[in-house]
């Protein structure tokens, strides 16, 4: 059931009771997770919350914490799978799904009341009609049907009314048949790609903006959930303009609300947070590094001037010489930098990106300031999140490097935002190096309709890229790099593989569409769901976005052999 | 060297001077008893010089009794504002501590002051009881809070946690709840829980 008032639907409900709340490992989820927080404790909803990485872990958690709650909130999570059937929760209790996960799992969405998923169908969802998918008599029925029909024939006329029955039977089970084989299609079509709509932060800034209680940390958390879609590719970069559209007139909005509000008092705080809407450059964390390590280490500037190789290098020499900007300088950091170099940086790199074929360079943004000092792009807090979520190590559990990343988005804590970034920089300089020995080696392997590269144990840094969104990253990167490459290799997709926890012997295993594609679906929920079926695989489909999934090392070559089998 | 006249109880005041301070110094039970001794001395003095009074023509008698007696007035006061300002500083304890003393603090008491101390708390406990129906406890939020609920988060597996109208709360390690600030303050206190600030 789809709710779309989603102040009547779904805040004036949960009002009066205790609430509770699932939050994914993602940056999107904590950064609505952030945005009810705020709305929660304004109006004293008091609430839990509880961090969840995966399917088990949400039942578990669901048994710990149900007692008496009778509303469930899951942010970016339980959407695609039925929720009903996970938890088996009483009658009277209520789910609330805030989900950016498609498809929707066709349960919740035909669910009477019980599965409440806020927002609206989007027309491109392409939701089977519910007569489609459902029908009132099911099989069992009609065989039951069949049975008594025939116990309670009377002896005579046996023969020729079962002739009758079973011609009728014989029609009702095709008429059956074909219904089922329509609805396998459609099921089919329908959860055949797994991909990601609105992000979940910006409907819950719009339900802050319903309840008149948006104010610029609100929209920087939707600002930063929307960023972290794009920068993992999540959405197509159409959906980003238009999204970033929208949220600069909310900025507009709030920063013109401030203005006003200065003009009658005396003083302007010039140190109030504020936000504004930038061109920025796909360079990561250039305004926290040096210029060189930001182009070598970006996806984009990277893929474009092959930087892993010595012809990049020289061409990285060349643009920075066209750009003026000596090496010297070039290897400060940025903010150390000449001021001169530094006010002329953006508007060079502008003017040469033409040249160097990096016209995709620029994307438009936002910058949050506040104090006289600090000054955060959206891209590079997101970059920091990341690095903070994905920074486990002996004595610092998944858990505390969800709390610390959602701890990093409050403004008072900029100690813990920048230590995400010095994390950060360590991650992209791993995920490059490894990009750079990959290619060397020429490690990514054919497997007919897919690449696919493997991440051997004991490898260097291989630790960093057992967590799923830094090995997204290094897929993406990698796969764009070996484009550049083999041009032959356009339009396949890539699997990465990186070891997850030695001992169990286990792998992490993800899937990214073909660079060709404009649109991020993914085909590999599916794939890996029937070649693990096929195969026995020990697969531990568990993550909330389908296409990362957990594997027994042992098993790997036996599930790219049925995954190639599979899709050629 | 032999203390002047008065300088003795300057001496008992001296560790009272800064007020502010949450601590009581022992109390001086040795300077106070000298004290009195002083003021004994002198009453005695007085008195004796009184009686004598008729074989004094000159009156230089007259002057040393109103010396002495200025003596004895100013001890006087000194005592007092010895014995009000501890037990001023008694009266703070007790909305600080709550109606046990800390065992450091009490063994710096003497007797009269432990007494005056537990009938002060019965005292103010008997007024609480009788605010409203129920009574409240007026020593729990002397600075109002900013706001009833507050945002906490667990620390260790505490396991189930009961709220007053009767809800049930898991506080497991890493979970993040809004809580009354009435309930979750002593588990704060032990350490169970962890106020979280934006």
């Amino acid at each position: 059931m789809y709710i779309d008032n989603i102040v009547e639907g779904f805040y004036n409900v949960v009002h009066d009771s205790r609430v509770l709340l699932f939050v994914n490992y993602d940056i999107d989820a904590i950064c609505s997770a952030r945005i009810l927080q705020y709305l929660f404790r304004c109006d004293t909803i008091s609430y839990t919350l509880v961090p969840i990485s995966g399917i088990q872990e949400l039942r578990l958690a669901y048994e710990e914490n149900c007692e008496e709650v009778k509303y469930v909130v899951l942010v970016n999570c339980g959407g695609t799978i039925d929720i009903v059937e996970l938890l088996e929760p009483n009658e009277d209790v209520v789910f609330f799904l805030i989900d950016s996960h498609r498809p929707t799992d066709l349960c919740n969405v035909f669910s009477s009341s019980q599965v409440r998923i806020i927002g609206k169908p989007e027309a491109e969802e392409n939701i089977p009609e519910f007569d489609d998918v459902f029908r009132e008599d099911s099989e069992d029925e009609e065989d039951k049907s069949d049975n008594s029909g025939g116990e309670s024939d009377p002896e005579e006329n046996r023969a020729a009314k079962r002739m009758r029955l079973s011609e009728e039977a014989i029609l009702k089970r095709r008429e059956h048949r074909l219904w089922t084989e329509k609805r396998d299609r459609f099921v089919f079509n329908y959860t055949q790609f797994s991909y990601f709509g609105k992000a979940s932060a910006v409907r819950m800034f719009e339900l802050a903006l319903n309840l008149s209680k948006d104010n610029v940390d609100l929209l920087w958390c939707a600002i930063i959930g929307v960023t972290e879609q794009y920068l993992l590719g999540k959405i197509e970069k159409q959906q980003y303009i238009l999204d970033t559209g929208v949220l600069q007139g909310h900025v507009s909005k709030l920063s013109h609300n401030v203005d006003e509000e200065t003009a009658e008092a005396v003083a302007t705080p010039v140190t109030a947070p504020r936000i504004s809407f930038i061109k920025d450059l796909q360079l990561a964390l250039y305004r926290h590094w040096t210029v060189e390590a930001s182009l070598r280490h970006s996806m984009y500037s990277a893929c474009k001037l092959k930087l892993w190789s010595l012809k990049g290098e020289r061409k990285l020499h060349e643009l920075l010489v066209d750009m003026g900007l000596p090496l010297a300088q070039s290897r400060q950091k940025f903010c150390a930098m000449d001021m001169v170099l530094r006010k002329e940086f953006h508007s060079m790199i502008e003017k040469l990106a033409e040249k160097y074929n990096l016209d995709q360079l620029v994307f438009t943004s936002f910058i949050l300031q506040h104090g006289f000092r600090n000054k955060f792009c959206a891209s590079d807090v997101v970059y920091s999140m990341l690095a903070l979520l994905e920074s486990t190590s002996r004595d610092r559990s998944s858990k505390d490097c969800f709390l610390e990343a959602m701890d990093a988005l409050s403004r008072s804590k900029k100690n813990l935002l920048e230590d995400g970034i010095e994390k950060a920089k360590l991650m992209l300089t791993s995920i490059f190096k490894m990009v750079q020995g990959a290619l060397d080696m020429q490690m990514v392997v054919s497997g007919g309709p897919f690449l696919y590269f493997v991440i051997q144990e004991g490898a260097l840094n291989a630790r960093h890229f057992s967590h799923p969104h830094t090995l997204i990253l290094l897929a993406q990167f990698l796969l764009q790099a070996h484009v550049m490459v083999k041009k032959k290799s356009l339009n396949l997709p890539l699997i990465a593989s990186a070891p997850l926890n030695v001992e169990d012997g286990t792998c992490l295993v993800v899937g990214i569409p073909p660079v060709i594609e404009d649109s991020p679906r993914n085909f590999f929920g599916k794939a890996f769901e029937q070649a693990a079926e096929k195969t026995n695989a020990r697969a531990q489909l568990d993550y909330f976005d389908s296409s990362i999934m957990k594997l027994k090392t042992e098993d790997r070559s036996k599930f790219f052999d049925a995954l190639a089998a599979l899709l050629s | 060297m032999p203390l002047t006249l008065t300088q003795r109880c300057c001496h008992l005041l001296a560790p009272l001077i800064p007020f502010t301070v949450v601590f009581i110094h022992l109390s001086d039970d040795d300077g106070v008893r000298q004290v009195f001794e002083e003021m004994r001395g002198l009453y005695d003095q007085n008195v004796a010089a009184a009686n004598d009074s008729t074989a004094d023509p000159d009156g230089t008698a007259i002057s040393s009794i109103a010396i002495r007696h200025a003596a004895l007035e100013r001890n006087k006061r000194c005592l007092m504002a010895y014995v009000f300002n501890r037990s001023k500083k008694l009266r703070n304890m007790r909305w600080q501590f709550g109606s046990i003393l800390p065992p450091e603090i009490k063994a710096n008491l003497c007797e009269p002051e432990i007494q005056w101390f537990n009938s002060y708390s019965k005292c103010l406990a008997r007024y609480m009881k009788s605010i409203g129906g129920q009574g409240l406890n007026l020593a729990q939020d002397v600075k109002p809070p900013k706001s009833l609920y507050v945002e906490v988060r667990s620390l260790i597996d505490y396991g189930k946690f009961e709220l007053d109208n009767g809800e049930v709360v898991l506080l497991k390690k890493h979970s993040t709840h809004l809580m009354s600030r009435a309930q979750c303050e002593p588990l704060i206190i032990q350490g169970v829980l962890e106020q979280i600030n934006h």
